[in-house]
C-alpha cells in the first residue's frame, strides 16, 4: 500500500485536466476514420522492410548475446568475470531504444541500416538475461557428472549446457523477434526506418486516415507472427 | 614393491580432518571427518538430513572446496590442481541419474568418455569403437532397446540405469553414489541396487550415501554414520540399526529439552 501511495504522488495527477481530456481523446480517435487504404502498398513495403530490421537486429544481438551470457552465468564463470559481463549487460539494458536509434542514426544517417544496429544493441539487453537464466537453470548434477567423467570446459559446454538451453533458447529468440518488429516500429520515430517513420510523419502532417491504415496493417502483421511464433515456441517445448 | 602392489594393498578413499564451509553462512558442513575407505568394499553413507553425508561423497569427487584436511583417492590427494588424476579412478551416481534429458540414453552414456578425447574431436562426435561400447553397456543393462531415445522419455528406474552405463564406460575402480534409489519405485530400487552389488562382486569399491537403512544393512558391509559433520558410527553394517536409534535417541532428547 505504502508504495502504491508513493507512486502516487510521483504522478501529479490534475483531475481537472483529466476531465476535459476525454473529449480530446474522442475527436483525436474519431479523426483516424475511416483508413484511407490508398496508401496500402506504401505500408506493406515499410512493414517488409521493419520485418527485415527486426529479422537483421534481432540475429546480430542473438549472436552477441550467447557469449556474453555465458560469460554472465553463475555456473559456467568466475566471479569477476561474471560482474563484468552483468555490468556490461546492465549497462545495455539501462539506454532507451529511442536513445539507441538516435545514436545510430548520427552515425550512419537516417534509414533502416540505422534502426537495425539499434535493434542489436538493444536485443543484447533483453537476450543476455534470457539466455543467462536459460543457462543457469541448467541441471546441476547433470554438469557436475559431466566434471567428475572428466569432461574439459568446452566439452561441458557442448554435451552438457547446449543440448539443455536449445530449446529455450530458440523460444526467446523467436520472441524477442516478435517484439522487435514493435521496437522497430518506434524506432522510425527518430528516423531509423521502417513503419514507425511513415507513421509519424502522417500524424505529423495531419493525415490521420494514413496513420490508422499504417496501424491496422501493423496490428495485422504483429497479430499473424504472434500466432506462427507461439506455435512454433510451443513446439520447441515438447521436445 | 612395484606401484600396482602397493596400490592394491592402499585404501581406495582416505579422509584426513576433513573440513568444509557451507559458502554463506560459513556453517561447517563437514566437521573434521577422518574415515578410509578400503579397496573394494561396499560402503554405505546414513545420516539425517543435513548431517553433511552427500557433502562427504561430493568432497571425495573434488565437487566441494576444502576449508582443510586431505582426501587421497587412490593415493592422489584431492585439490584444484590434481583434479584430473584424482578423478581419474572415480565415477559417480546422481539422485535423479543427472543425465541430459534432450540427448539419446547412448549418447549420454558415451559422455562419460569425453575426457579420452580432445574438445575438438568430440566436437564432431563420437567414433563408431565408443558406439559399440556404449551400446554393448546399455545392452548389459537392459537399456539396449531404449539407446536413440532422449532420455527424458525414460523412467527414473531407467535413467538411473543410463547413468550407471554412463559412470562404467570410464572404467572405474571407485563408483560414488549420491542418493541413487531416492525416488524410484520399489522395482527400479531392487534393479539399481542388485546392479551395485554385481559390480562390487566384480571387485569395484563402492560408496552410496542412501536414506534407507534395511538397503544399507541388505548390500553393504560397512556403514558410515555422519552427524553434524562428524563421524558417529563406522563398522559393520549390521550394526547400523542399532547405532541408528542410539543417534535418533540423542535428537529426541535435544527436541525435548527445547
Amino acid at each position: 500500500m505504502g508504495i502504491y501511495s508513493w507512486a502516487w504522488t510521483g504522478l501529479q495527477i490534475d483531475f481537472k485536466s483529466l476531465q476535459n481530456s476525454g473529449g480530446y481523446i474522442a475527436d483525436f480517435i474519431s479523426r483516424l476514420f475511416p483508413p484511407d487504404l490508398s496508401i496500402l502498398d506504401v505500408a506493406w513495403i515499410k512493414l517488409l522492410e521493419t520485418i527485415q530490421m527486426s529479422l537483421w537486429g534481432t540475429t546480430i544481438g542473438a549472436v552477441i548475446s550467447l557469449p556474453i551470457s555465458i560469460l554472465s552465468a553463475s555456473n559456467l564463470a568466475p566471479w569477476w568475470v561474471r560482474w563484468f559481463a552483468n555490468f556490461v549487460q546492465n549497462v545495455v539494458r539501462s539506454i532507451p531504444s529511442i536513445i539507441l536509434g538516435l545514436i545510430f542514426v548520427a552515425a550512419t544517417g537516417l534509414g533502416a541500416p540505422a534502426g537495425t544496429l539499434a535493434l542489436g544493441i538493444y536485443t543484447i539487453g533483453y537476450l543476455g538475461k534470457f539466455y543467462q537464466t536459460a543457462i543457469e537453470s541448467v541441471d546441476l548434477y547433470s554438469l557436475e557428472a559431466l566434471q567428475v567423467s572428466g569432461a574439459s570446459w568446452f566439452q561441458i559446454a557442448q554435451y552438457g549446457v547446449m543440448p539443455q538451453i536449445m530449446p529455450s533458447l530458440w523460444g526467446y529468440t523467436l520472441y524477442m523477434f516478435e517484439y522487435n518488429i514493435r521496437a522497430a516500429s518506434v524506432l522510425g520515430v527518430v528516423g531509423a526506418g521502417g513503419i514507425g517513420f511513415e507513421l509519424v510523419n502522417y500524424i505529423r502532417g495531419f493525415e490521420y486516415n494514413k496513420a490508422t491504415t499504417m496501424m491496422l496493417v501493423l496490428l495485422v502483421v504483429v497479430t499473424a507472427i504472434d500466432i506462427i511464433s507461439s506455435q512454433l515456441r510451443r513446439r520447441l517445448e515438447q521436445q | 614393491m612395484s606401484e600396482i602392489d602397493r596400490d592394491s594393498l592402499s585404501p581406495a578413499i582416505v579422509c584426513h580432518q576433513v573440513v568444509s564451509q557451507a559458502k554463506i553462512t560459513n556453517r561447517p558442513v563437514l566437521d573434521g571427518i577422518n574415515c578410509e575407505i578400503k579397496r573394494g568394499e561396499f560402503v554405505a553413507i546414513l545420516g539425517l538430513n543435513g548431517a553433511g553425508k552427500s557433502s562427504l561423497l561430493r568432497s571425495m569427487a573434488g565437487l566441494l572446496p576444502l576449508k582443510s584436511g586431505q582426501i587421497l583417492v587412490n593415493n592422489v590427494s584431492v585439490t584444484p590442481d590434481t583434479l584430473k588424476q584424482a578423478r581419474q579412478p572415480l565415477a559417480m551416481l546422481f539422485q535423479g541419474g543427472g543425465l541430459i534429458p534432450q540427448l539419446s540414453a547412448l549418447d549420454n552414456v558415451l559422455c562419460g568418455r569425453l575426457s579420452a578425447f580432445s574438445g575438438w574431436q568430440t566436437l564432431q562426435g563420437f567414433p563408431q569403437r565408443e558406439r559399440r561400447m556404449g551400446l554393448e553397456l546399455l545392452d548389459r543393462l537392459g537399456m539396449a532397446e531404449f539407446a536413440n531415445q532422449p532420455t527424458r522419455q525414460l523412467s527414473g528406474g531407467q535413467q538411473q540405469r543410463v547413468a550407471i552405463a554412463r559412470a562404467l564406460i570410464k572404467s572405474p575402480q571407485i563408483l560414488l553414489a549420491d542418493e541413487p534409489v531416492t525416488g524410484l519405485d520399489i522395482l527400479a530400487i531392487q534393479q539399481v541396487m542388485q546392479i551395485l552389488a554385481d559390480l562390487h562382486r566384480s571387485g569395484m569399491t563402492i560408496v552410496t550415501v542412501l536414506h534407507d537403512l534395511g538397503l544399507a544393512t541388505t548390500y553393504a558391509q560397512t556403514g558410515i554414520i555422519v552427524d553434524q559433520g562428524r563421524v558417529a558410527y563406522h563398522g559393520p553394517s549390521q550394526n547400523l540399526g542399532q547405532e541408528f536409534d542410539q543417534l535418533c535417541d540423542k535428537v529426541d532428547h535435544q527436541l525435548i529439552k527445547y
